[in-house]
This record gives structure tokens, C-alpha cells and sequence, in this order.
């Protein structure tokens, strides 16, 4: 058993004229995605809407019939949980991507994905592209995504790649979604405990805010008015891109009790 | 208006130059059916395209076969600025605007926020050519693989290739340690981005790293040892 008390909200920003940011609640399943398309005109938006819907439909389809078949193969090193939110992923890959393929204004449309569904314990996490996801444990905050982008695989390989490496790689994706026939994700899944905050984020928001400024922010303010508030200080900065911030806090956890000590907890009683 | 400029090679006349208006869309390309057509076999039969966006003019490679090129840089989407330089093909188009005509603001920073996608293909070629000193090719994103390494209370290795790896009494755990007060899923261990973390579940007995007991959540590195209930193990990674 767990609960999860979430917040999401995006905001269109200062400088853009529309919002090509999409975000999904659904504390029925438990998942909760953010999308941040791209592709000129309406496409972005169509791209990243696609990839929220998908997910949603296919979650929804997949609870109600419990022994359903995966769309993908089995990857064992994963949960079965996290097999789904694959799928799910993977259909929205395929979805967006056909997308483009049939209509000629959508061509080269794609949106990235970060996505968090819970299981009784757990927390599962999946993106493509560089929509970050923090886990803020305490005072510590660590990254639960892994950015897709130029520079962060170049940093991996070596640690000045940022001081070389000019600003225009900034933005630039090595992975999305519906820019191909397939898409690799990246996902782990971790153990969850009471008061731990998970917040999904479009670049919007961090390019503007740093991780450090988030966990103040949510420290402070139920999620709700973290994500108002996370908005605002990114606005105030400029807006240059749609900010979208989805505020996850786990509120209650039962611990997984074993025989013996549910016994020593009667005793007690 | 800005105006389009198509050249064949840097310096040499001009083949046909276009007016680009406000609002307008453009598309180039092979086939006859394009705005600005070039007839050459590097150029796809829809190469790009040019749009009005309200705020500035936007080029999309449409997904060609040998790239779009801007200042000599790979681009699939791109916000025009005075000057830029497409290479499409061996063919180049200058892009300028007229003279004394309002442009958008300097987009450098607005441009730089626009997201683009890389064609994974290209990619490490074109940063080669960007960044000569950078050595290294783009292999194993993927950290190297933990092993825990029994010391007490187990025989052998176990190779951490799940994403999160349950320890516990149950039969179903993936390493089963016995302990009268070892819960059934004692801990799990979490295949992060940044590593393995070891959290601790349920049980009376909360599990031990270094001789420390974990309460919930602690970071693992190379050689700790792991102790929950009998059993004591140690983090090798393998490289």
C-alpha cells in the first residue's frame, strides 16, 4: 500500500506562443508522465500529446486485463511493473512515429518522455530525451533519468566535454520519441519510503532552476504550491520554454511486514 | 523580406534567389513539386523545408538522406538567422534578410533553447569534427555491471543485472538469505543511474553495509560488504 499526494502543472512561459509540453496524473494506476514535444507548427504538440495518450490507453487496457501479453519481449532483468511501463513506452515510440511517417506537416515531429508509475513499494522510472526526474530523499537529491543529450553522453566519456563542447549542444537529443521505428529507453526502479518526493520536470524548468532550488522549493510547500512556485521562479527567469512540473510525494507507506514481526508488533499491542 | 539565395559552391554566381514572405511555407527538394527545386542526386526528393512561426523562420531537414547543413553544422531543426548558410547537396543557400528590415529578436539564446534530435549516425562523425581532442567513442553508457561476491552465509557470485534486486527469506527472492529475523524481502538492491543503492524493506534485522546499519537508503561502493542476516557479501563491480 502506498500514497501518493501529487501536483502537476504546466505553463505555456514567456517567450513561446504555444505549449508543446504534455502531462499525465493518474493516482488510479499511479503513473505520471511528462512529454516535451518538438517539431515546428502544431507537431510538437500533437507528438507530445500522442506519447501521453498512448501510455494512458495502454495502462488502462492492461490493468483491466491482468494477464495480458506484453507488446515487447520480456526483458528479465526487469519487473514485471516496469515490463508494462515499457510497453506502454514503446507503443507511444511506435505511435508518434507512424504518425509522422503518414501525415507530411508532422515529418520529424517527436517529444521526449519521463515517466513514474508506483507499485505497492517501489517507484519505477523510464524517459527518453532529457526530461529530468529527481528523487529528493532528505536533503539529498539524485537524478533518476539519464539525459539524452549530446553533451550529457559526452561527459560520461569524459568530464570536460562540457567546457568544450559549444552551447548549441545544449538541446541537442540523441534519443526521442517517434523519431524511429524503435526507441530505447532507460529505467530503474527504486524502493520507496515515506516522505520521499519524486518530481518530473520538461527543460523548461531546469534550465532555469536548479536541482538543489527544487528540493528547497518542495521542502517547503505541499505539491501543489511547489509546482506554482517552481513555475513562477522559472518565469521570473525569463520563461524562455514551456515549464511543466509534476510533484509526486510519497504521504504513506506500509512496510512490507514479515510473519515474525507483525507477531511481535501483536504482542506489543 | 529575406531573401533566398541559391548558389552552386560558396563563391560561385548565383543559380536563382527567392523572396521569402512572412507567414510563407517553402519546401526544397528534388522533385519538381518543390518551391526551390535542385536538381542533383545528393538532394532528396523532399529535402527541408522553411517555415514562418510567428516569431522567426524555422528550417527542418525532412528527414534526408546526406543532411542539411547550416553554417556547416548538421541540423534538423533550426532557427534562421540573418546570413546563415544551408548546404543542402554540394549546393549552398544563403539566407538574408533585406535591408533595414525589422528581424526577430537575436534569437542565439531562444535558438539554443529550441530541442533538437540528433541522427545518432551522424552524430559521432560530426563531433569528431567539432571536437578533435575529444577522445573516446560513445560505447558502454551503461555503468559496468556489480557482482556481489559471497563471503559468509552463500557460495559463489551473483551478478547484479536486474534493476532492483530483492534479498529477503521469501523463495522468490532473487538472493534468499535465511535469519529468524530476516524479513521476506529483507532489502533491495537498486540499479540507479549513478550506481547501486542498497534500501532497507522490512524485517526485524535492518541490513548492515560496512558495519553500518541501514535504516533506509545508502549508496554502495566498489567492496563494501553487504551483511543481512547470515549472509555477508561484498560489491565487485565488473568493469
Amino acid at each position: 500500500m502506498i500514497v501518493i499526494e501529487a501536483a502537476g502543472q504546466t505553463d505555456v512561459g514567456k517567450k513561446r506562443k504555444g505549449n508543446e509540453d504534455s502531462l499525465y496524473l493518474d493516482d488510479d494506476l499511479k503513473i505520471y508522465v511528462v512529454a516535451d514535444g518538438m517539431g515546428g507548427h502544431q507537431a510538437g504538440e500533437v507528438a507530445s500529446g500522442l506519447v501521453v495518450k498512448t501510455i494512458q490507453d495502454y495502462m488502462r487496457s492492461i490493468r483491466n486485463n491482468d494477464d495480458a501479453e506484453e507488446l515487447v519481449g520480456i526483458d528479465q532483468r526487469l519487473s514485471k511493473e516496469a515490463n508494462r511501463l515499457l510497453s506502454s513506452i514503446h507503443l507511444g515510440n511506435r505511435v508518434v512515429f507512424q504518425k509522422s511517417e503518414d501525415k507530411p506537416g508532422y515529418k520529424g515531429m517527436g517529444s521526449t518522455v519521463s515517466a513514474v508509475f508506483f507499485t505497492d513499494h517501489t517507484a519505477i522510472a523510464a524517459n527518453v530525451g532529457d526530461s529530468p526526474i529527481y528523487l529528493i530523499r532528505g536533503h539529498e537529491v539524485s537524478n533518476l533519468s539519464v539525459l539524452h543529450t549530446v553533451i550529457a553522453e559526452q561527459m560520461a566519456i569524459n568530464p570536460d566535454a562540457e567546457r568544450q563542447l559549444s552551447r548549441k549542444f545544449k538541446h541537442m537529443l540523441t534519443r526521442a520519441m517517434g523519431i524511429d521505428r524503435t526507441v530505447e529507453p532507460d529505467t530503474c526502479e527504486i524502493q520507496c519510503f515515506k516522505d520521499d518526493v519524486i518530481v518530473i520536470a520538461s527543460d523548461g524548468l531546469t534550465d532555469k532552476v536548479s536541482p538543489e532550488e527544487i528540493r528547497d522549493v518542495v521542502g517547503e510547500h505541499p505539491p501543489q504550491g511547489a509546482c506554482q512556485g517552481l513555475i513562477d521562479l522559472a518565469n521570473h527567469r525569463g520563461g524562455d520554454d514551456n515549464i511543466t512540473v509534476i510533484v509526486l510525494k510519497v504521504a504513506e507507506l506500509q512496510e512490507e511486514k514479515g510473519g515474525l514481526l507483525k507477531w511481535i508488533a501483536r504482542l506489543f499491542k | 523580406m529575406p531573401t533566398l539565395t541559391l548558389k552552386f559552391k560558396k563563391d560561385s554566381a548565383k543559380i536563382k534567389e527567392y523572396r521569402l514572405e512572412r507567414g510563407q511555407s517553402i519546401s526544397i527538394g528534388r522533385r519538381e513539386n518543390n518551391d526551390i527545386v535542385i536538381e542533383n542526386l545528393a538532394v532528396s526528393g523532399h529535402h527541408a523545408k522553411i517555415d514562418w512561426t510567428g516569431n522567426g523562420f524555422l528550417l527542418t531537414d525532412l528527414k534526408s538522406k546526406n543532411g542539411t547543413f547550416v553554417n556547416d553544422q548538421l541540423a534538423i531543426s533550426h532557427w534562421l538567422k540573418d546570413k546563415d548558410v544551408i548546404t543542402i547537396g554540394k549546393h549552398i543557400i544563403e539566407f538574408q534578410y533585406g535591408q533595414g528590415e525589422v528581424q526577430p529578436d537575436d534569437q542565439s539564446d531562444d535558438a539554443m533553447g529550441e530541442t533538437m534530435v540528433m541522427d545518432t549516425g551522424k552524430y559521432r562523425s560530426m563531433l569528431a569534427k567539432n571536437v578533435s581532442s575529444m577522445a573516446g567513442q560513445g560505447q558502454g553508457q551503461e555503468a559496468g555491471i556489480g557482482m556481489l561476491s559471497f563471503l559468509a552465509g552463500g557460495e559463489g557470485e551473483v551478478e547484479l543485472t536486474k534493476k532492483l534486486t530483492k534479498v529477503g527469506k521469501n523463495a522468490s527472492s532473487d538472493i534468499v538469505v535465511s535469519g529468524l529475523t530476516v524479513g521476506q524481502t529483507a532489502a533491495t538492491i537498486s540499479k540507479r543511474p549513478d550506481g547501486y543503492y542498497l534500501s532497507y524493506v522490512g524485517g526485524m534485522s535492518k541490513p548492515r553495509v560496512n558495519g553500518a546499519t541501514v535504516k533506509e537508503s545508502v549508496a554502495l561502493k566498489q567492496f563494501d560488504v553487504i551483511e543481512i542476516g547470515s549472509a555477508k557479501m561484498q560489491l565487485i563491480s565488473k568493469g
